[in-house]
């Protein structure tokens, strides 16, 4: 016979958005099995490691020694490298730390695991149980061994591969143009400057950047996303990274200790996040903002409303799609709009060319902006360059 | 069987252990969710894979080859 297990909720993928729902599910009352296939919690990375840092509260992170730098700002450079400097004053901290992503998973999920969740390693999930057409759990394989987990509540928090949610029929898969192929240098001796996050747009990376996130002096994290659609052959992603770098004395005389890779989505918010038995959460349910390409804060707060309502159906045993719209209606309320808008202004991104990414940026230089906005933005580009703007009439 | 190639769809697909970084991008493009990761291992359902493509460009650094 299988070896079964039961559980009330079963988190699958022990990411920072699955720690966050095991832990607030938990929190509540919860009977919680969190499993990952993994061998360790957080390894390897496949982050760029920049975070901001007004969400923290909210979701009861407290910093910890997760933090490498704490960043003044993010500096975006047009492709003839005129700079825009965002600090947190003008952008509403959309920047703020530079971490240590394995730590940091690590640290949340020992908050889950101290709020009363089970935790259980090199297990995957490799097919839901469905029952009625209802999810009723997994089946899984712990150390190549395979076995059925039966559970009230079933998780999605499987990251970018986002299996789980596409066995049980939701829709998540992804058009072409809503993906980035990511790789990543972690680079020693490079001439980073530790106040700022960089940014480089244009075709030095089409339909994406190059960024550069300071980890201390010297050591910073190099990396590139580039548009699966602007995509025409193999190992795109490391030939723009390897040009780039070569282009840039600061980092071409940098030694590489680490090599980190990954699919992120750029996508509008998915239509359905839940069904009977199931609940997708962070990059699963396609959560990563669509212009910074950053997942790991609304995974967070999400998981905090998807553990939130996991419990509360165990406790009133109604794990149904109805049921679940508690959480599409409180992850949508505190998220979606934002998605949506940076959706649309990934796209309009997507479709400029470098002379009027130059113009933009050269337009806001020395200009004082109280709050950068969209709106304020392309005021100042009005007085400076009015035949820009007219691409963006939408905006205004 | 995953790995028997049907006579239809008999160009083989195969990831490159030398190459591979295991970041998983490949199996959250592939839009008939063909793709597994163990930690250290990519498998294809070849039964199911098209061989689209899409997954050879997903790829950051070149690992997946159709043959
Ligand atoms: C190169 C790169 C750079 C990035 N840079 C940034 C950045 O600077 N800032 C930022 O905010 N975001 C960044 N992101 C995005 C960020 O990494 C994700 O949004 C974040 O990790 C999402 O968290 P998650 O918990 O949803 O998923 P993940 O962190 O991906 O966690 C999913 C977990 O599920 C496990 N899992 C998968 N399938 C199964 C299964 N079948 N059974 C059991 N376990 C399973 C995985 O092993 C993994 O541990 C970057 C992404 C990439 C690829």
């Amino acid at each position: 016979m299988v070896k079964e297990l039961a559980t009330d909720v079963l988190v699958v993928g022990a990411g920072p958005a699955g720690s966050m729902t095991a832990k607030w599910a938990a929190k509540n009352g919860a009977r919680v099995l969190m499993i990952e296939k993994r061998q360790e919690i957080g390894s390897p990375v496949r982050c760029g490691e920049g975070m901001s840092k007004d969400w923290l509260k909210e979701v009861g992170i407290t910093p910890g020694r997760w933090i490498n730098v704490e960043v003044e700002g993010a500096r975006i450079f047009s492709p003839s490298e005129k700079i825009l400097e965002i600090n947190e004053k003008s952008a509403g901290n959309e920047v703020g730390y530079v971490v240590e992503r394995d730590g940091f998973d690590k640290a949340l999920a020992i908050d889950a695991a101290n709020a009363g969740a089970e935790v259980l390693l090199k297990t995957a999930a490799t097919q839901v149980l469905k029952e009625g057409g209802r999810i009723v759990g997994v089946r899984a394989k712990q150390f190549g061994e395979p076995f059925e987990i039966r559970a009230a509540v079933t998780i999605g928090a499987d990251g970018f591969e986002s299996q789980v949610g596409r066995w049980a029929g939701l829709p998540t898969n992804l058009a072409l143009r809503d993906m980035d192929s990511c790789l990543q240098y972690r680079m020693t001796n490079v001439d980073c400057d530790v106040r700022y996050c960089d940014f480089y747009l244009g075709k030095v990376a089409p339909g994406g950047y190059v960024w550069v996130f300071p980890k201390e002096k010297g050591l910073a994290n190099v990396g590139i996303g580039v548009q699966l659609s602007k995509i025409q052959g193999m190992a795109e992603a490391r030939k723009y990274l390897d040009d780039w770098i070569a282009k840039h004395p600061a980092y071409a005389k940098g030694r590489t200790i680490d090599v980190v890779g990954g699919g992120v989505s750029i996508s509008k918010p998915v239509t359905q996040a839940a069904a009977d038995g199931i609940m997708l959460v962070g990059d699963a349910a396609r959560m990563i903002d669509p212009l910074t390409g950053g997942g790991i804060a609304n995974g967070c707060i999400a998981g905090k409303i998807c553990g939130e309502v996991a419990a509360e159906a165990v406790h009133l045993r109604t794990p149904t799609k109805e049921f679940f719209q508690k959480y599409e209606k409180g992850w949508r309320a505190r998220l979606e709009e934002k998605l949506y808008r940076n959706w649309l202004a990934k796209e309009k991104l997507c479709s400029l060319s470098d002379e009027t990414f130059d113009k933009i940026v050269d337009a806001l230089q020395g200009v004082h902006l109280e709050k950068l906005t969209v709106h304020n933005i392309l005021k100042a580009v009005h007085a400076k360059y009015p035949d820009v703007t007219r691409e963006f009439e939408e905006f205004l | 069987m995953p790995g028997t190639p049907t006579a239809k769809k008999s160009r083989h697909i195969e990831s490159s252990g030398q190459l591979c970084i295991y970041c998983g991008a490949c199996v959250g493009v592939c839009p008939l969710n063909c793709i597994y990761l163990d930690e250290t291992r990519i498998t294809f359902d070849e039964k199911i894979c098209t061989r689209c493509e899409i997954c050879v460009k997903a790829c950051p650094v070149g690992a997946i080859e159709i043959g």
